[in-house]
């Protein structure tokens, strides 16, 4: 849909498999076909075998590939530690940091001539807001209990009238706005690359937005980890 | 230096770079579900009434959230400069 070329979708169809042409396709393996969910198991196993390359053989004095994920870790790990304590995030790190790699790598494969980004597609973005949406309130129910509503019931009792509608739309634009700003952010990058590789593909158009997009890409998916993170610390700590 | 700026950037970009899109789809989500409650639950027969309710409470849910935005933790970041040196 984006690009004019995508390749797994090629090999798929080269293969005898139903490749839908509209944004959604009929019947079951169609829908499976789709380019995001192919390139979603791309990303997937991409991320799976460069870990398994990389950390294959640990050592004490680490390596290019291990010092790599040291940094990189140890870093995600301070910063959920100082926004949502150390309880969480002993409990939801592997969650997050699987949400951050994910984003990332989908977010900068759709630069990629022949790729497309998984991201670009509202249904990837809004399972895995769903995720955290629902995983904050459960977090929020575990750590007060049946109390957890007084989250949405505002300071005094005469306001609760007030602002339990008002908390109620406000928790649910977090659903919507987390959602949207990814894909919307990907979609734009990834449909501006398109039409300008379209247009003057020759000239090197589409070189600058390129590099606008690395940071779109990197800006997104530190921004949706984030938000998060934030979100999770707000349902654990006590109601205002 | 320049990491501790760029993380910190990223961090404040995270944090305000989305009040104009959650405060935009507060306001439409009570808009959206005024109209619904008019239309289909009351089928028309108080309209415009819950519209304007719902118009004005999306409005309030809005600037909720926007105060939610201003009091995260992470939206102040520390100055780290003054421990490090």
């Amino acid at each position: 849909m984006e690009h004019p070329i995508l390749f797994i979708s090629i090999i798929l169809e080269k293969l005898g498999l139903p490749i839908p042409h509209g944004p959604v396709g009929h019947g079951l393996l169609e829908q499976l076909c789709e380019p995001y969910m192919t390139y979603t198991w791309f990303v997937m196993a991409f991320l799976v075998v460069v870990g398994k390359l990389t950390l294959s053989n640990i050592e004490i004095m680490p390596g290019k590939g291990q010092n790599f994920w040291e940094l990189l870790i140890g870093g995600m790990h301070d910063f959920f530690n100082a926004n949502m304590g150390e309880e969480l995030t002993e409990k939801l790190f592997p969650m997050i940091a699987t949400f951050a790699l994910y984003i990332a790598v989908a977010n900068l494969i759709g630069l990629i001539p022949g790729f497309m980004s998984p991201t670009a597609s509202i249904n990837t973005t809004l399972a895995l807001t769903i995720i955290v949406w629902v995983t904050h309130h459960i977090i929020g129910f575990r750590a007060h209990g049946a109390g957890y509503i007084k989250h949405f019931l505002g300071p005094i009792p005469v306001l609760i009238p007030l602002m339990l509608p008002i908390e109620l739309i406000s928790n649910i634009a977090r659903l919507l706005s987390l959602s949207i700003r990814l894909f919307g952010n990907i979609m734009a990058k990834e449909t501006l690359l398109g039409i300008l590789f379209m247009l003057a593909g020759a000239f090197f158009a589409p070189l600058p937005i390129m590099l606008l997009g690395v940071l779109v890409s990197l800006v997104q998916a530190m921004v949706f980890v984030l938000l998060t993170v934030v979100y999770f610390g707000q349902a654990q700590e006590h109601a205002h | 230096m320049a990491k501790k700026l760029s993380t910190e950037m990223v961090s404040l970009l995270g944090n305000y770079g989305h009040i104009g899109f959650t405060f935009v789809i507060a306001i439409f989500l009570g808009l959206g579900g005024g109209i619904y409650l008019d239309e289909k639950f009351f089928e028309g027969k108080t309209s415009p009434w819950f519209t304007f309710i719902g118009l004005a409470f999306g409005i309030a849910a809005g600037f909720n959230s926007l105060f939610q935005i201003l009091r995260t933790p992470a939206a102040t970041p520390e100055d780290e400069d003054e421990k490090v040196d």
